[in-house]
């Protein structure tokens, strides 16, 4: 009514046009702009240029609708009695104002063009979304202050410090550079034999001395085990599966072994993408283990009803689209899931394009196809027939009923009743109590003294029940002898709790065994007979009970082992026969689960991919235009048809990402290496080459070794080399702007250097390197060394993870596993990873929890790491083999231990202060208390 | 602080630190310790690395200091507690029609009324349920919002989006962000503490009170009346050589930093060993409920020797008052445990009224009892009570059960205490509860307010993670102004 009311006046009150310069924008100007202009655009909504007004916001869209001044949201906002609503929130514009808008909405909402004061940003003018810029060719000469370099990386971050007035620090000293390489390569501190040699190889050519460490490190195995971790970190990997449930995700395992392999294989970066895309193409089943890391939710998690359904499936492929913009292209393409990405050219319709390169993928277990994964399925069969004939063989051997040995508690899979034999024509089978409703028995096996199942209905044996629940081709009489197993061919009794069946052989049988079972496929645990009696009938017609519940083991329900064979209550002939075959039994299981083990990677499988449409804000329930699988329209223009077969759309998307044409792939990639080696990327956001990412400090740098790198053929070893062998990475890490404090100090400072550096003060977070970063150890880092150090650690490379908690996965509380064995100190990689479930004690030395993508990780200092690395079972147990081992290795003089004590975990051995201060704490004390404090230490834990 | 080493000292006083640039701390990089004193300048916090849990400013004045999180784990049905539905009585046993056919566990039954009886209570006479008599009679200090609604009706992702804002895993919870915004007044106790359940951890775990990508300084520590923080004290170690394997690391550390000078990193880690040693001691202390008196623990039922669960529950609720006494920051209280066929928790999908009968006493009593002793200790004017839950019930059955199925499209949480307007009732959902249908409010709304209780700008408080400006909220969130005293 008011609106009405105002258009009149209005009407009357203004007689000639309204004009958008003249009357309209200086209303938005001062009343709008400040939320919907240039700096701030809130709920999407900006007002100052003409595209983006007629547009509108993310939530009313359009908001001006020409012509139609009272269906316009912008009119309903200035208009509104709805306090929380109205716009400008401070309060109502004035009458005149309301009614000059109207107007002009009414009469088509003229807005001219050109007119527009702000001009709308070029959203591609960002230098990430460029070709690689071309070095120009020619270096010139490095200036530093030792030997002239020839390597680019000291040229460029010179460049940039002569610029800022700084220069690079002195050479590190040998000890400190072997400890910095090692870590950096392989996670693991270099053994003092290792380091002896490198400092008296650095006195003699400093420079190929650096050049072999780096040689023989990248050529280790520990390095791909480092580095494959920086990779998991990215892309979450996790052995369960997340959410509440949190169940184990027990096929995870061969992509992190495949993530090491190709590390330490060098496989070539493009081809590493390839692989993780469309590695099912390309001989690398485990490598699409990629697609699905992410936590999911299983089937039985999701609610039935549709709506459910289609948000599940919507998060789970979100969790890919995720994962590929930000590993690969440093791209929040997530962000555009509900409405053009704020800050990047990333359109709705982008993000639900690229979601149609993957809309055929699905969280599940893949068989491998490996000649490996052929053998362990070929060994698995013959293991399982050979189990088969075994048990059959026990089978003899359960103890007899009525023998007065307990016989084993009654299970839903399979149940054997002995008894000595005897000739009858009719057995009875009589249920008196179940777990619970009617019982259902889904095989009942009756075996006579020559083996054969003479109860089949095949032989002509009849049958009769006491009554029964017939479900058609489910549950019928026929079914208890069809000698097909499992819940959908099985006899259900039609009375609560309690039921017989009777069944009358062709002729007389000397029968000696009844084998009966629930559900022998093993999915049904209900219904299940807890007390019950089998009966023979004489030829008289009486009855005589051979077995029943009585000497069973009482029934529970919580129990859910399945009985292993003993041998109480046989015969001493009877055991003597039966022990090797429960010895071959236990044996044969555990090779059958070893090789099931290998066959299958949880690495997605393929199916004719959803049609992805564009959703509206996100919701899956508000569906509008179908999409086609496209890359982001702003950087490429590959497109597919709708019909294009599932793998197909892997393999276009897989090749352009990984082309060098790509502006984006190969500098994310040197980039995260950078970070590994200086704790820092060129580009600081690592996951983010976005334009509200942070710009590279050395641009030039980053596109130089962008390009070589692709020239090297893509060579991440190549890299390495290249960066450990600068000046940059080799140089000091001290803060050389102080004199040395005092003589205890200087001791162990090796490098002094008196020069006045301003670093600190112009560049106090080392991004331009007047200095090497020094940082502390990673979790995994700190608990590998601490194993190597104390000699404990296990080499073991790959296969299933060993249990850091008691469970695997689950719902309720995980206890840590706090007795350390040679499986548990493995390396830390090879440690079955709970989704979200800090590990007790590295956990908090800011270990990714694998929720979300950790492209570099937080390094926070908290009181309760230091609770669980002074006080923790995991460091005294260690402290103590670290002194066991000091001690055969040292013999008994103290000064001796302590020295190796010093060497073994710091790399040097202990100045004269020290050996004079940690005596009498050895003396007193013991060596493990020293061993405690050592690994406790800041020089310990910290990267020099 | 006395008791602190040299190196300790001077890192934790910030003006001999700042007046210090000769010595060989002095260049410690001071844009560590630029705006030490919290959200001034900018709207992100500045985390000096020797001190996370310094206390810093709030962006404006709040209201809340502190915040005791009750979490009712399992989804609690607004229809048995606080959304009084007398039309549900009238309709009982008849189907909804046009109401959904399958709902999340499968199939609906018919409408079901109120399991419980539902009468008036205190000044507003606002009715509420028998099932919870204690925190009944406190109905007049609540504010309650009913037309809460969530994403998701599955647990997981709903105590994520509860806890975190988001549905995901991997996302940062409301303590974390809290203790990130604004440290804690107390140094020798862990900022956050999440107290789980006597009968085992909520259905989403750690989730619950985890740093996602903020330093993991902000996560929450777990410790109950049960079951003590982690790694306290070193088994089986004397304490003298205790004390001389620290003594020992301290003067490694402390010749160490002299030969590193500037080294921000390596003086945040000895500060730490000292504040660790500190815990050390305080933990203990505030675990041991030894000196509260009888009357105390029998206003919260901790003696009840008939219900050991209810017991535990309510010496967890003593810890939450103890904590918070002490200044901690925030206190996470868990009721409820992991999925168990509604048996451990409130999911109650098939026998709801027998279980949510085991239920309400474990949680009425020691929770009101806490309400009440925060109060008359003086420690609710500046602490935010918060009762939540993930999302709610439906009106009807389902089929074949006497069980409520899961509802994320209207539901009610509470606030109490500081800030906090009692008697009102914000939101209503339709005549039968099933939807929210006046003045909807997204969990993120809720959220968004118990920020604004603390001072906190839920626009402002982000912290940047892989390209975005995260928040709590994610691009969502108005402040429910109607609960604000």
């Amino acid at each position: 009514m008011k609106l009405v009311a105002l258009i009149l006046l209005t009407s009357s009150a203004i007689a000639a046009p309204v004009d958008f310069v003249r009357d309209v924008r200086p209303i938005l100007q001062q009343h709008c702009y400040n939320c919907h202009g240039e700096k701030k655009q809130k709920s999407g909504l900006r007002l100052d240029i003409k595209a983006s007004a007629l547009k509108g916001g993310d939530k009313h869209s359009p908001d001006i609708i020409s012509g139609k001044a009272s269906d316009s949201p912008l009119i309903h906002f200035l208009t509104t009695d709805d306090e929380d609503e109205l716009m400008p929130p401070k309060g109502k514009l004035s009458p005149e104002n309301i009614a000059t808008l109207t107007t002009w909405i009414n009469e088509g909402a003229p807005w001219p063009d050109g007119v527009d004061l702000a001009k709308l940003e070029d959203r591609l003018d960002h230098w990430s979304f460029k070709p690689l810029s071309s070095n120009g060719g020619i270096l010139p000469p490095v200036r530093n202050q030792g030997a002239p370099s020839t390597n680019p990386i000291d040229f460029f971050i010179d460049a940039k410090l002569t610029e800022k007035k700084l220069h690079r620090s002195p050479p590190a000293d040998p000890t400190s550079l072997i400890r910095r390489i090692t870590f950096d390569l392989t996670g693991l501190p270099p053994t003092p034999e290792e380091t002896t040699a490198f400092e008296k190889e650095f006195i003699q050519d400093r420079a190929s001395s650096i050049q072999h460490l780096v040689d023989r490190l990248l050529k280790s195995e520990r390095y791909g085990e480092r580095w494959a971790q920086h990779w998991l970190d990215v892309v979450r990997y996790a052995d369960t599966h997340g959410f509440e449930v949190n169940t184990e995700r027990p096929n995870a395992w061969p992509y992190r072994d495949y993530v090491i392999r190709a590390f330490n294989n060098d496989t070539p970066y493009d081809r590493f993408i390839k692989e993780q895309i469309v590695g099912d193409a390309m001989g690398q089943d485990a490598a699409t283990g990629f697609l699905v890391t992410a936590s999911v939710l299983l089937p039985g998690q999701i609610g039935k009803d549709d709506a459910s359904k289609r948000l599940a499936r919507q998060d789970s492929i979100d969790e890919m689209v995720m994962n590929l913009g930000q590993t690969f292209l440093g791209l929040s393409i997530g962000c555009a899931r509900c409405h053009d990405h704020k800050f990047d050219p990333i359109t709705a319709k982008d993000y639900y394009a690229m979601q149609a390169f993957v809309a055929g993928v699905e969280y599940a277990d893949r068989d491998l196809h490996t000649p490996a994964a052929e053998a362990s399925r070929a060994e698995e069969k013959q293991f399982k027939a050979r189990l088969a004939e075994i048990d059959k063989e026990l089978a003899q051997f359960v103890p007899m009923a009525k023998s007065g040995a307990e016989r084993p508690m009654i299970n839903a899979r399979e149940n054997s009743d002995r008894f000595t034999p005897v000739k009858t024509q009719r057995l009875r089978f009589t249920i008196k109590t179940t777990t619970n409703l009617e019982p259902c028995i889904d095989e009942l096996e009756v075996f006579n003294t020559r083996g054969e199942n003479v109860a089949l209905a095949t032989t002509g044996t009849k049958r009769k029940s006491s009554g029964d629940i017939g479900v058609a081709e489910r549950h019928e009489l026929r079914f208890l002898t069809d000698g097909r197993y499992g819940n959908s061919r099985s006899w259900l009794s039609n009375k609560l709790g309690q039921g017989w069946v009777e069944l009358e052989f062709t002729q007389e049988q000397q029968v000696e065994r009844v084998v009966w079972s629930r559900d022998r496929d093993g999915k049904f645990t209900d219904r299940l007979a807890t007390d019950y009696q089998i009966e023979i009938s004489d030829t008289a017609g009486h009855w005589h009970t051979v077995a029943d519940a009585s000497d069973r083991q009482k029934f529970d329900p919580k129990n859910k082992k399945t009985a292993k064979p003993t041998l109480s209550g046989l015969t001493a002939d009877e055991a003597n026969r039966a022990k090797p075959l429960i010895q071959e039994k236990a044996a044969t299981e555990s090779k059958i689960a070893q090789a099931s083990n290998a066959q299958k990677a949880f690495a997605g499988t393929f199916r004719t991919p959803d049609d992805i449409h564009l959703l509206n804000r996100g919701d899956p329930e508000q569906p509008k235009e179908p999409v086609t699988p496209a890359v982001l329209s702003a950087l490429g223009h590959v497109t597919l048809p709708k019909e294009s077969p599932e793998q197909e759309r892997r393999h276009v998307l897989a090749d352009w990402i990984a082309s060098p044409q790509n502006t984006l792939t190969a500098r994310v990639m040197v980039n995260r290496i950078w970070q590994g080696h200086f704790g820092t990327g060129l580009v600081q956001t690592p996951s983010d080459f976005g334009r509200m990412g942070i710009k590279p400090t050395h641009p030039k740098l980053l596109d130089y070794l962008a390009t070589e790198f692709i020239r090297s053929g893509w060579s991440v070893k190549h890299m390495h080399r290249l960066i450990l062998l600068s000046q940059t990475y080799a140089q000091s890490s001290q803060t050389h702007d102080l004199p040395p404090p005092s003589a205890t100090g200087s001791e162990i400072v090796n490098h002094k250097s008196k020069i006045i550096n301003e670093g600190p003060l112009l560049d106090s977070d080392v991004r331009l390197l007047w200095r090497f970063p020094s940082r502390r150890l990673e979790a995994e880092s700190i608990r590998d060394t601490i194993l190597a150090v104390s000699g404990r650690l296990n080499l073991k490379m790959y296969g299933r993870g060993y249990n850091l908690f008691d469970q695997r996965g689950g719902l309720s509380g995980f206890d840590p596993i706090e007795t350390f064995n040679a499986e548990n100190q493995r390396r830390m990689i090879y440690a079955h990873k709970v989704r979200r479930e800090p590990e007790t004690v590295f956990g908090a030395f800011d270990c990714p929890d694998a929720g979300q993508s950790t492209a570099r990780r937080i390094e926070s200092t908290t009181p309760i790491q230091a609770l669980n690395l002074f006080n923790s079972r995991f460091t005294l147990e260690q402290s103590e083999a670290f002194a066991t081992r000091v001690q055969q290795e040292a013999g008994t003089d103290p000064a001796k231990q302590i020295t190796l004590a010093y060497q073994l975990s710091l790399s040097r051995p202990p100045t004269a202060t020290e050996l004079a201060d940690t005596t009498p704490l050895v003396h007193d004390h013991g060596l493990t208390a020293l061993c405690r404090a050592l690994f406790n230490s800041n020089e310990f834990l910290f990267v020099p | 602080m006395s008791y602190l080493s040299p190196a300790g000292h001077t890192l934790l006083d910030r003006r001999r630190f700042l007046s210090s640039s000769s010595t060989a701390l002095g260049s410690i990089a001071l844009t560590n310790m630029l705006g030490l004193d919290g959200l001034l300048a900018a709207d992100r916090p500045i985390i000096d690395p020797a001190r996370p849990y310094a206390p810093r400013q709030p962006h404006f004045p709040g209201k809340a200091k502190n915040v005791v999180v009750i979490f009712c784990a399992g989804a609690v049905s607004q229809l048995e507690t606080w959304d009084y539905k007398p039309e549900l009585i009238k309709w009982d046993d008849k189907p909804l029609p046009g109401g959904p056919a399958v709902t999340f566990q499968g199939p609906a039954g018919n409408l079901a009324r109120p399991q419980y009886a539902f009468r008036q209570r205190g000044q507003t006479g606002k009715w509420v349920s028998d099932m919870i008599p204690h925190l009944a009679e406190l109905t007049d200090d609540f504010a309650f919002v009913h037309s809460l609604t969530s994403k998701s009706n599955t647990h997981g992702p709903a105590e994520n989006f509860l806890s975190t804002g988001f549905n995901l895993d991997g996302f940062p919870s409301l303590g974390a962000w809290t203790t990130y915004a604004l440290g804690s007044e107390n140094q020798d106790l862990p900022s956050y503490v999440a107290i789980p359940d006597p009968r085992g951890v909520p259905q989403n775990g750690a989730n619950n009170w985890g740093p996602g990508f903020l330093p993991a300084a902000f996560q929450g520590t777990t410790m109950s009346s049960k079951a003590p923080v982690r790694h306290l004290a070193a088994p089986g170690v004397s304490p003298a050589t205790d004390q001389a394997a620290r003594t020992l690391l301290q003067r490694m550390n402390a010749r160490h930093l002299e030969a590193h000078p500037g080294d921000g990193k390596l003086a945040a880690r000895i500060a730490s060993y000292e504040l660790a040693a500190r815990m050390q001691l305080s933990v203990p202390e505030i675990s041991d409920l030894s000196t509260e008196p009888a009357h105390i623990l029998k206003l919260y039922g901790a003696d009840d020797t008939q219900n050991p669960d209810k017991a535990a529950f309510a010496k967890n609720c003593i810890l939450a008052r103890r904590l918070i006494e002490k200044g901690v920051r925030f206190v996470q209280l868990f009721n409820g445990a992991y999925a168990s066929g509604g048996k451990l928790n409130w999911d109650g999908h098939n026998a709801l009224k027998d279980q949510y009968d085991v239920h309400a006493p474990i949680l009425d009593q020691p929770a009101a009892a806490l309400i009440r002793d925060l109060k008359s200790r003086g420690l609710l004017d500046d602490t935010l009570v918060v009762w939540c839950t993930e999302f709610g019930r439906m009106p009807f059955f389902q089929k074949g059960a006497k069980g409520r199925d899961h509802n994320p499209d209207g539901f009610t949480c509470w606030m109490t205490g500081a800030g906090v307007k009692p008697g009102v009732s914000c939101g209503e959902t339709d005549e039968l509860g099933q939807k929210a249908v006046k003045d909807i409010h997204p969990l993120y709304d809720f959220n968004a307010t118990i920020l604004h209780l603390l001072g906190l700008d839920h626009e402002r408080l982000t912290f940047e993670h892989n390209g975005v400006q995260r928040r709590l909220t994610n691009v969502e969130g108005h402040v429910i102004k109607q609960m604000l005293a």
